[in-house]
This record gives structure tokens, C-alpha cells and sequence, in this order.
């Protein structure tokens, strides 16, 4: 048995380690003292020396560590080495959900639209927050009295990050490459009979027949200008005309966006970093923003929001058109009643749900969100009446009650569910909850439409079709309401398209095709030292070229 | 024993090969498919079975299979279907935070469990070694989140009581920042050290009892050892085949212990990537994790077995 050298620094295990080293114990000789005589108390401090060594290396390694972090003061673990200035700062954008794929034309999912397109990809045309559609690389546009021609002007000077011109090739070669390709919202350019570019600044869009909602469309992915002659692996980088180049992507940690220094345009990004962290632990996040490494956190939990301590952070409540739907898988019983629907509807207190998902959430009575062409307030339609739920059960044959199954993706948490479950049980209907996997419920839920009950958060904006699709997991079939539809699809004026699209929703409504159990609405905390940061509709689009930080 | 290492390396490799059928077999059985993720919600039938058919899903599962292990023996772990990225390098860039994260957890078990079970071991009868004793038992049912949240209340940068420790994430460049990579580290670190540990220090206590009456233990005395003496000197070693294989099986539960700090620390790790990819059903991604975490299981039995015969000479002759 060695003996340690003195460890000042060690926990007192017991007795104090002894620091005058002993020498070695000879075994006495067989006929010399007995075992009893043995001096225990220098055993006992040998072996307390021992211990104490082994507790002082861990006690070293923990110090060794704090110190390390000590001396690194308060950088933040994520950030790079920054000089003072505007396009040299670095901003730290805590979000939940990542993309599975950077591939902007094969991987549906808003999570991708928020963090490429405006900073990365730029479009035919650009929205703002509140939808409204604007100029993007079409600096102007005019339409044909008929509404079947577009005719758009392109910016001059425009360039990709590879150093290639944006001409109205690069146009016309990008929505032709997304309608054979069949890529995510190709579909949206169903209406388009062909692209043609008469000169390099110019493109010309011509439709079958009118279709109010081209220019949203074009100012989403159906829009995005790609290089027609990058040859890149569009599922790890990205070549497009943005203010902001690609920087790298972590999978299941974070993606790093950094200024474009040979942007075109004339409003170049404000900072010259941005690193989107993806954080799906709650506590992780606030973690990160208490501590600083986060500059934003977006969304925050609006239950979670009170446990934040740093107080330089605000909190900013933001619009968004998600859509908390509660399904009814319409073609089943007993679902296929009407009365059935309604008495669910009447059951649900919707003030007790936005209240229980922290207040932040509107209440919303239909299918289109604030926002959104057709929207109108249905939130009257079934105000909260359990003596009427029960009676509309009754009626319907349900008079002893009626058990049902909800099917709900895990990573919404059980707040909803629960709530649902009590309030239901008021009416007389027991629910049963099955929580799973989100690629489970898009088998079972999405493509099989084996359910009775489902919630999804439908982020989508401008997805009323949905309600006119008979093959749509709604499984909702109303003849009135497709007609309303196709009619709208083909409207000269959005207002008159918007006009068809409300008629349509309150039908829809009105039918209890679904219950909207609230319109989502967001939390950005954002720490004082940055400006700009947008925070309407940001679970879709996060345009942070305009966002600045001051240095500290 | 060079014979016997052969015999246990093709041991080794039929279990891979036993492990990589099942493991194939148990994933198919999961609902949900990958061709549905990468389509999402606005893909239509037809998009979704372009999908399945780009990326070879509407093959027959016995040449999925074979292709796949075709690769392994090429020591090609094959492509993610999501992400179109190599698995071979990803795993390496994941596996740079979750072999340090479990090699100082364990360090820290070995450290805390080993010392501290002797310790109350020998002092078994006394109220220290009782209080000790009791205490890992507590600790060892903690879970292992709960303690991880305890550690970042006490010691958790912005948040906790004595702020000095980052409690979540880890450097972008990784290890080209050792410092600040070793610091985020350290509270996962000992999240998992102090519930494992704790488990160590049982094991090894127990070890320790066991010895106390033991034969060899009495000559030993005897002869004019002190008791703790006898123990150390005599009985540790004995116990010592027992406490390996203890600390390897605990290797192998570091593992799952390292998905659940891995979420709770944000740490980009091979724990939250296995668990992100289940999510998603990248099945090709998540068999080839499996095995290579399987794969490190049998190669830490094989190592302790053969170091079991380095250590006990009557193994050794019982083969001869």
C-alpha cells in the first residue's frame, strides 16, 4: 500500500489524512505479538490517506473544470471570437424544431422555410408577417385584365452566393425544375400553364385561369430563384441569392448562417453571424438564455416563461396562423353525426385552454386563422353549454355516454389532452388518450386515417383546400363546400376569393367538422442588446437579415 | 489463451451477426415510415411511394437486409436516408461528446464507488459505514434526470446557486475549444458518475462483506494482518473479478443514461441522435447506431472476460 502525497485540498473523509508518510508494516514474526497488538489507529490513518486521495482527485477534477470555466469569464460557450462592430456581431436564435434535411425542395416542414428562405433562398416575391405579399427579386409586376398573365420586372444586379447572375433564366428554369421534380408545393403551380423569360429582366407567368392565390404562393417556396446551373448537394448546403451564406449545419444541435459579404441587395444583413440552436429540452432552452448563451428564444413556453430569471430579456407576444385543430375523423361513427360534433364543440371551455397553455393563445371558432384570406370571428358559433352537450348526446342516442380516442403526437405534452379529458367527462364522454410518436400518428392518423379523435397543430397558413379535399384525414366531404372552394381557386380579385373562402369556413364550422381548440400564438424572448428581431409568424418565416446586436 | 481469445473473438462476431438480424427485424415492426417524415403533411400517395421507391423501401426486406450488411463488412455504414449525409462521419462528430461524456462519468463512478465502498465495507458495523451505505442507496434510485436538474439548480451557469458550470449545450467547433468543451461536459458528467457510483459502491461493499468471513481472510490474520489489511491485500483482488463485471454491465447502462443527460444537457450526442432518429424512422441510420452500440457491449464483455483470465491464474489453469 502506497501512500498518497498530502491532499490539503481533499474533503475530510473521516480523520484527517496523515501526512508523515509511514513505512511498510514487516509481517511480524510468527511467534511475536498477537494480531490485537497491531497499532490499528496508524492502520486506520493509512487507509484514511488512501480514501482521501481518491476523493481529492475527484474533488481536483471538478475544480480542475470550474477553474477552466472561470477563466474563460462569461463567453458564452456557443459564440465565436467577435470584433466590436455592426456586421461582426454574432446572434444566438434558440429554436425547438430542427429540419430533418436542408433540401428546400424534396423536405416539406416549416422548420426549414424559417431559417432558409429570406436568408438564404430569396423569392420571386416576399411576404411580411401579417401575409401580405411584396416585391422580392421581382421588383414590380402587373397582371393582365383577365388575371391569367404576370408580368414581373427583376432587380437588376442580381447575383447568387457562387458568384452566378440572377437572370430570368434562373426564373423561369426554377418553377419549371419544382413542377417536374413534384417538389414540396409544386402543387401550388397547378394553375400555371407556362414561364417564359422574353428578356433577361423579365418573366412572364401565363395560367390556365386565374388564380388569386399565384402571388402568395410565389412568395413561398413555389417563388424560391435557385441557381439553374449549382451543381451543390442541396441537402447539406444551400446556394441561393440571400443576404446570408450557409455556414454549417450540426445536426441536432445547431445551424450557423454568416453575413453574405458580396450581397447584391441594397439592405444587407445586420450582424454577421446567426446561429439558429435547436433545443428541445424546455429547461435546456431557458438554461441557455438565463445564462446568456442565447440572444433570442423563439418561441419560449408561455407556461415556462415566469421561470426566467435574466432581466435584461423581454417578452413579446406574436401572431401566428397555427391552428390547433381537434379532428373528428368524419366518415367514422359515431363521428359521422352531426349532433355528436356539436355536442363536443359545446363541451370544450376554449377560455380554460388558452388559459392553461399560459394566455397567450387567441380563441379561434374556425378553420381560418387571423390572418389568413376568409377569415372571419366564428368564435360564437359554439360557445361553452354542457346542459346542451349532453342534450345533443341524448339526441343523437347517446344519453348514457359515449367513450372516445384522441390520438396525439408526444411532443405536444399532456396539457392539452388532460383538459380535454376533464371537460369532455363533464358531458358525459370518456376520453381515452394515446400519446404517440409523430411519424406513428402520420401513418396511422395521416395516411390510414385510423382514428376517431386526433390534435395537430397545423402551422400552415392559406390550408383552407384542405376542408375541400374528401381524401384529407378530416375525412370531410361537403359538396357545398368544395364547390365554394373551386369557385374561390378561380377568382379574379382576392376579395372576392376571400369572400367564398369565409362563406365556406363558416360552413365548415357550423357542421362541426373539427373543433379549433386555439389559435397558437407565440413568445419570443428577446434580450435588450438586440433590435429588429421580428416576431409575427416567426414558427414560418424568421427573417433576420434587419436584426442587430449590440456589441458588449 | 491464444486459442481462447480466438474462440472468444468468434464468439464476438456471431453475436454481431446475431444482433444485426434482430435489430433489423425489431425496427421493421415499428410503425411509421421515413417516406412519410421526409414528405410531411402536403405529401399526396403517389409522392410518398416516389419516396419509398428513390430511396429503395419497397425493396424485400431480406435484400435491404443483405445490402446492408454487405456494406458493414466493407465497413460502410451506408448513407441517412433523411439527411443524404454519410453515417459513418456523423457518427464519428456525435461520438466526439458521448465516449468523453461516458468515459468521465465512469470515472467519476469508479471514483466515487470503489474508494467509499471499501470504506464501508470494513466499517459496516459502524454508524459511518451504515450513513454511507444508506446514502448510496438513496442515491442509486435517484433518477438519473432528477439529479441532473438538482446539479444544474446548484451549480448551473445563470441559473443555478454557485453559477459556474455551463448546463447546457456544447462548443459549435467542438474540441477545438478543450476548455470550454471539457466544462460542458462536466455537470452531464457527474450526473452520471453520481447515480452510477452510487451503484459501484453497493456492488463493491457487498464484494467487501463477502470477503470479511472468508477462510483465506482468517490465515491472513493469522499470519499478523490486521483485518482491513487481510481485506485489501487478499480479498480486494477476489472481489475484484466480481466488480469488473459489474462496472461492465454499468458501462453498458451508461449508454442509456447518456440519451437521457444528452436531452437534458442539449449535448449533441449519439444518445439524442439515436433518439432523434427513432422519431424520425431513418431505420438505415438507427441499425447501424444500434449495432455500433451493441457492437461496444460485446467488446466490453470480451475484454473483461480475457482480462478475467489475465487476472485469475485458476482460470487459466482450469483451460490448460
Amino acid at each position: 500500500m502506497s501512500t498518497a502525497p498530502d491532499p490539503s485540498t481533499a474533503p475530510d473523509p473521516g480523520t484527517a489524512p496523515d501526512p508523515s508518510t509511514e513505512p511498510e508494516q514487516v509481517p511480524a514474526p510468527e511467534q511475536a505479538a498477537a494480531p490485537v497488538l497491531v497499532d490499528r489507529r496508524a492502520q486506520n490513518r493509512r487507509r484514511n490517506t488512501w480514501i482521501g486521495a481518491a476523493a481529492a482527485g475527484v474533488a481536483a477534477a471538478v475544480v480542475a473544470g470550474v477553474v477552466l470555466t472561470a477563466t474563460r469569464g462569461a463567453e458564452p460557450a456557443a459564440a465565436g471570437d467577435d470584433a466590436a462592430g455592426g456586421a461582426t456581431s454574432t446572434l444566438t436564435v434558440g429554436l425547438t424544431l430542427e429540419p430533418t434535411n436542408l433540401d428546400i425542395r424534396t423536405t416539406s416542414g416549416v422548420a426549414l422555410d424559417q431559417v432558409l428562405i429570406d436568408n438564404v433562398y430569396e423569392g420571386l416575391l416576399s411576404r411580411t408577417a401579417d401575409g401580405t405579399v411584396g416585391p422580392g427579386l421581382a421588383t414590380e409586376w402587373t397582371v393582365s385584365e383577365d388575371a391569367t398573365t404576370y408580368t414581373f420586372t427583376l432587380a437588376a444586379g442580381a447575383t447568387f452566393s457562387n458568384g452566378d447572375a440572377l437572370t430570368s433564366q434562373d426564373v423561369v428554369w426554377s418553377l419549371d425544375d419544382l413542377v417536374t421534380s413534384e417538389g414540396v408545393d409544386s402543387a401550388l403551380l397547378a394553375p400555371v400553364a407556362d414561364v417564359t423569360a422574353p428578356d433577361d429582366t423579365t418573366v412572364v407567368i401565363t395560367l390556365n385561369a386565374p388564380d388569386p392565390d399565384l402571388e402568395w404562393a410565389l412568395s413561398g417556396r413555389a417563388g424560391l430563384v435557385l441557381d439553374a446551373d449549382a451543381t451543390n448537394d442541396r441537402q447539406t448546403t444551400a446556394i441561393g441569392s440571400g443576404p446570408f451564406l450557409l455556414d454549417s449545419w450540426k445536426q441536432g444541435d445547431s445551424l450557423t448562417l454568416v453575413a453574405n459579404p458580396d450581397y447584391w441587395g441594397s439592405a444587407p444583413a445586420g450582424v454577421g453571424t446567426v446561429v439558429f440552436r435547436y433545443l428541445t429540452d424546455t429547461n435546456a432552452a431557458i438554461n441557455a438564455l438565463d445564462s446568456g448563451d442565447l440572444d433570442v428564444l423563439a418561441p419560449i413556453d408561455a407556461i415556462l416563461a415566469e421561470q426566467v430569471t435574466r432581466d435584461d430579456v423581454e417578452l413579446v407576444e406574436g401572431d401566428a396562423t397555427d391552428k390547433f385543430v381537434l379532428a373528428f375523423n368524419n366518415a367514422v361513427a359515431p363521428l359521422d353525426a352531426l349532433r355528436v360534433r356539436q355536442a363536443i364543440r359545446s363541451a370544450i371551455d376554449h377560455p380554460a385552454l388558452v388559459e392553461a397553455r399560459g394566455g397567450v393563445d387567441a380563441l379561434l371558432g374556425g378553420p381560418i386563422a387571423p390572418g389568413d384570406p376568409g377569415y372571419e370571428d366564428l368564435t360564437d358559433l359554439y360557445p361553452h353549454d354542457v346542459a346542451k352537450a349532453k342534450d345533443l348526446l341524448a339526441q343523437a342516442g347517446y344519453a348514457d355516454g359515449l367513450d372516445l380516442t384522441l390520438t396525439i403526437p408526444s411532443f405536444y405534452g399532456t396539457t392539452l389532452a388532460d383538459l380535454l379529458t376533464s371537460q369532455l367527462a363533464e358531458a358525459g364522454i370518456t376520453l381515452t388518450v394515446e400519446s404517440v410518436e409523430f411519424s406513428t400518428w402520420l401513418e396511422d392518423v395521416y395516411t390510414n386515417k385510423d382514428y376517431q379523435l386526433s390534435i395537430v397543430d397545423h402551422a400552415e397558413s392559406h390550408d383552407f383546400a384542405s376542408w375541400a379535399d374528401p381524401t384529407y384525414y378530416f375525412a370531410y366531404d361537403n359538396a357545398q363546400v368544395q364547390d365554394l372552394v373551386a369557385q374561390a381557386s378561380v377568382a379574379t380579385s382576392t376579395d372576392a376569393a376571400d369572400d367564398l373562402l369565409a362563406q365556406a369556413a363558416r360552413i365548415v364550422s357550423q357542421d362541426a367538422a373539427a373543433d379549433w381548440l386555439t389559435n397558437f400564438r407565440t413568445l419570443t424572448a428577446v434580450a435588450d442588446s438586440v433590435h429588429g428581431f421580428p416576431t409575427d409568424a416567426i414558427n414560418s418565416r424568421l427573417d433576420v437579415t434587419g436584426v442587430t446586436v449590440d456589441q458588449a | 489463451m491464444a486459442l481462447y481469445v480466438l474462440r472468444r473473438l468468434g464468439l464476438f462476431v456471431l453475436g454481431l451477426l446475431v444482433t444485426s438480424a434482430i435489430v433489423f427485424g425489431v425496427l421493421r415492426v415499428l410503425p411509421g415510415d421515413v417516406a412519410q417524415v421526409i414528405g410531411g403533411v402536403k405529401a399526396t400517395p403517389e409522392q410518398i411511394d416516389a419516396i419509398r421507391e428513390a430511396y429503395g423501401l419497397d425493396q424485400p426486406l431480406l435484400s435491404q437486409y443483405l445490402h446492408w450488411l454487405g456494406g458493414l463488412v466493407r465497413f460502410d455504414l451506408g448513407d441517412s436516408l433523411l439527411t443524404g449525409t454519410p453515417i459513418g462521419s456523423e457518427l464519428a462528430e456525435k461520438l466526439s461528446v458521448t465516449i468523453p461524456l461516458c468515459v468521465l462519468g465512469l470515472s467519476v463512478a469508479i471514483l466515487l464507488g470503489v474508494p467509499l465502498g471499501v470504506w464501508s465495507g470494513l466499517r459496516h458495523r459502524r454508524a459511518s459505514g451504515v450513513a454511507v451505505s444508506a446514502g448510496a442507496q438513496a442515491v442509486a434510485a435517484v433518477p438519473v434526470l432528477w439529479a441532473g436538474l438538482l446539479l444544474v439548480v446548484l451549480l448551473g451557469k445563470g441559473v443555478g446557486l454557485v453559477p459556474v458550470l455551463p448546463s447546457q449545450g456544447f462548443p459549435r467547433d467542438g474540441w477545438a475549444q478543450p476548455g470550454a468543451a471539457l466544462s460542458a461536459l462536466i455537470l452531464p458528467a457527474l450526473t452520471i458518475g453520481i447515480v452510477e457510483g452510487a451503484v459501484i459502491l453497493r456492488f463493491v461493499r457487498s464484494a467487501i462483506l463477502e470477503a470479511l468471513p472468508q477462510e483465506y481472510i482468517r490465515t491472513a490474520a493469522a499470519k499478523g494482518l490486521t483485518r482491513t489489511q487481510a481485506v485489501l491485500r487478499h480479498g480486494l483482488p477476489n472481489a475484484s473479478l466480481a466488480v469488473l463485471s459489474v462496472i461492465a454491465l454499468q458501462a453498458a447502462s451508461l449508454v442509456t443514461g447518456a440519451v437521457l443527460v444528452e436531452a437534458l444537457f442539449a449535448l449533441p450526442g449519439m444518445g439524442r441522435m439515436l433518439a432523434d432518429d427513432v422519431g424520425q424512422r431513418d431505420l438505415v441510420k438507427v441499425q447501424s447506431e444500434v449495432l455500433l452500440l451493441t457492437g461496444l457491449v460485446l467488446l466490453i464483455g470480451l475484454l473483461v472476460d480475457v482480462t478475467h483470465r489475465v487476472i485469475d491464474p485458476r482460470q487459466r489453469r482450469a483451460a490448460a
